[in-house]
């Protein structure tokens, strides 16, 4: 790994020198290199944002001692990683393929410092669609927010268990029997396009299926908490070169996010009313739908009622085996570019790599432990049995 | 109904461009008739798509709850908050592109090398979607804000230079010939003839970036951003209320036709051409 980090470097110190020479031009940023270093947080308008936007909305992170502004939205995954990497943001939300992807095929010196919630999304269809499993899903078009995304790996899963091949085609091609074409569209444009028949179906994060339920009575095929039980979705990431300079401010924004996390499962209701835009307005939603995804899920919309899954989970702690299991199964997923970084990639070592965990573990430990997340094995808290079930 | 060509010869203002981006005012009855008729189609067109059933959700596009959404947003401040930092947007990059256009297109225009040796960069530029350079813009700039800027100065600054350098080669030459025959120097050239007569193709200039500006706002609005005419129709599409993305359409055509409107009164302040 020495030789990528090295022009990482120089990458690194380029744009800090594109960025001073920037600053000469530009009046009024003349002193920032001077000033303390503040949290700049960036998001999407998803609920996966939830817990940034609480820690915020709450004023844990002021509580921390922290300068904070106020969390930025951009409205696609691909502004969000650029901007990250522009260093507009330093901590921000991210679906859980995107920094592996980051760190082991662009080398960039990402690290994934806590889950940031868990279940969280849906494979959505027409309400009066002939689409109850997933063998039905033979033949049809269905829609991903992205090629490195949770969204993408679950339906994959899903449809390879049933003995039908993924695919990416034109959507004018002819399918064979077996096969499920899958492209990517923009979260925003999945329910027009559902609605339009122009798609069979999407997966991606609330509230994107609560706003199809609710605007044209769409049905929730499956929620990927039904398959995956408490999967992580979103990861919490940060440079780690920033991590390294700035220990003791990652260890007070990882104590109010954790303690925000706690706030949510707790508060359902208020959550959903703080991020509406009735409420705090970080989300451009209502209220009415966002609770919709606050709620737990109705008894038949979920096949496994015993799991007693939350539409949508908090749980920080980074388990080494979900880590590990979603880059497995990310070799077998189907996408688009270049995927040959994963063929090379040890996969306890990657995990390993990835992840640090210490600043959440000692959130947790000052919030009282993982007993305020699960009803875990206390004696041994911080490892688990990934439990997947699809039918 | 008069055709262009006979037209031509007894107002010779018709040509080119400045017959329709000229100062000339075409008359509020004529302009009342176009905007009615435009709003009549509309109201045809979409009374014929979307009242069907399976457009039900799509009702939005209509006249009756576009206007009505318009109404709620005006009486919110949010709306107005956008308003004002959209124009404030498009303005400052107009501003910053003529800033930087205005110029090139004057040495552009008045020296042949010149022209021929930015040629080919001019259209290369030209051609790119404004959009491709937003990761460039975020890595460079130190705002979101300033970042909206540089794309819309990236979209507009090509309209405007080629305009002004079709200001300054439409110059009558007689005059530039008799200033030369009184022993001009190309600066003195510049300052008292070459601005002053392409100053309206300047103007025009403006007018055409203003377009431009407004159709890279709403996707520039994608940026980190909190406010803005582009940001409120990203949220109506977030959150499927066509009404309130119709009604911010509509609040975008009011405010280009009005910004349109100002310059062209400049316009005409400032006519002097050689086919006055």
């Amino acid at each position: 790994m020495g030789d990528p980090i090295r022009s990482n470097m120089r990458r690194q110190f380029l744009k800090t020198a594109a960025a001073a020479c920037t600053s000469l031009l530009i009046p009024g940023n003349v002193g920032a290199f001077a000033k303390k270093e503040t949290l700049r947080l960036g998001y999407l308008p998803i609920t996966d944002a939830t817990p940034l936007l609480v820690a915020h909305g709450l004023g844990y992170f002021s509580e921390e001692g922290l300068a904070v502004e106020r969390p930025v939205m951009v409205r696609s995954w691909k502004i969000l990683t650029e901007s990250f990497l522009a260093d507009k943001f330093n901590l921000t939300h991210m679906l859980f393929p995107i920094p592996i992807w980051m760190r082991f095929k662009q080398k960039i010196p990402v690290k994934v410092l806590a889950w940031d919630h868990t279940n969280g999304s849906a494979i959505t269809v027409k309400g009066d669609s002939d689409i109850y499993n997933f063998k039905d899903l033979a033949g049809k078009q269905i829609a991903v927010p992205s090629w490195y995304s949770m969204h993408n790996l679950i339906l994959q899963m899903g449809i390879r268990s049933q003995g039908l091949k993924p695919v990416i085609k034109p959507q004018s091609a002819r399918l064979a029997k077996d096969e499920v074409n899958l492209f990517i569209l923009s979260p925003p444009d999945m329910p027009p396009a559902l609605l339009g028949n122009k798609i069979d179906g999407y997966i991606v994060a609330d509230p994107f299926n609560a706003l199809a339920e609710n605007k044209f009575n769409a049905r929730i095929m499956r929620f990927t908490g039904d398959i995956w039980k408490n999967h992580p979705c979103c990861v919490i990431v940060a440079n780690e070169n920033f991590i390294n300079k700035n220990t003791i401010l990652m260890q007070k924004a990882m104590n109010a996010i954790v303690r925000a996390q706690d706030w949510c499962m707790n508060n359902p209701k208020e959550t959903a009313y703080l991020l509406s835009r009735d409420g705090e307005g970080y989300l451009p939603f209502s209220k009415n739908i966002l609770s919709k995804v606050f709620e737990t899920p109705k008894k038949d919309q979920v096949l496994h009622p015993q799991w007693n899954v939350a539409r949508i989970g908090f749980q920080p702690f980074p388990f080494p085996s979900a880590t590990r299991f979603i880059i497995d199964q990310m070799r077998q997923t189907l996408v688009e570019g270049d995927t040959r970084f994963l063929e090379k990639l040890d996969t306890l070592k990657a995990a390993d790599d990835l992840v640090e965990n210490t600043f959440v573990i000692k959130a947790l430990d000052k919030i009282g432990g993982m007993n305020r997340f699960c009803n875990c094995n206390m004696s041994q808290p911080y490892t688990r049995q990934e439990v997947i079930e699809i039918n | 109904m008069k055709s262009i060509n006979r037209f031509i010869y007894k107002d010779p203002k018709q040509v080119g461009l400045n017959a329709v981006f000229g100062n000339r005012n075409f008359g509020w009855k004529y302009e009342l008739l176009g905007l009615l008729g435009f709003v009549c189609l509309w109201v045809i067109v979409s009374s014929f798509i979307f009242t069907r059933p399976e457009f039900a959700h799509f009702k939005g596009f209509l006249p009756g709850p576009t206007f009505k959404a318009l109404w709620a947003s005006a009486q919110e401040s949010k709306f107005w908050i956008s308003v004002f930092a959209s124009l404030k947007r498009i303005l400052i990059g107009i501003f910053l592109a003529g800033f930087m256009g205005v110029p090139i297109g004057i040495l552009v225009g008045f020296y042949p090398k010149l022209r021929s040796l930015s040629y080919s960069p001019i259209q290369f530029v030209r051609m790119i979607s404004p959009l491709s350079w937003m990761p460039i813009a975020l890595l460079l700039f130190a705002s979101f804000e300033s970042a909206v800027y540089f794309l819309i100065v990236m979209a507009t600054i090509c309209p405007i230079i080629l305009n002004t350098t079709i200001g300054v080669l439409n110059i009558n030459p007689q005059w530039i010939k008799m200033a030369l025959n009184q022993g001009a120097s190309n600066v003195q050239l510049i300052k008292t003839i070459v601005i002053p007569a392409s100053f309206p193709y300047m103007l025009t200039s403006l007018r055409l970036a203003l377009g431009v500006a407004w159709i890279v706002l709403v996707p520039a609005e994608f940026l980190g951003v909190s406010s803005g005419l582009g940001y409120l129709i990203n949220d109506a599409r977030d959150t499927m209320e066509y009404d309130k993305l119709m009604a911010m359409i509509i609040a975008i055509g009011i405010l280009g036709f009005a910004l349109d409107r100002i310059i062209q009164r400049l316009q005409h302040a400032f006519s002097w051409s050689w086919n006055e």
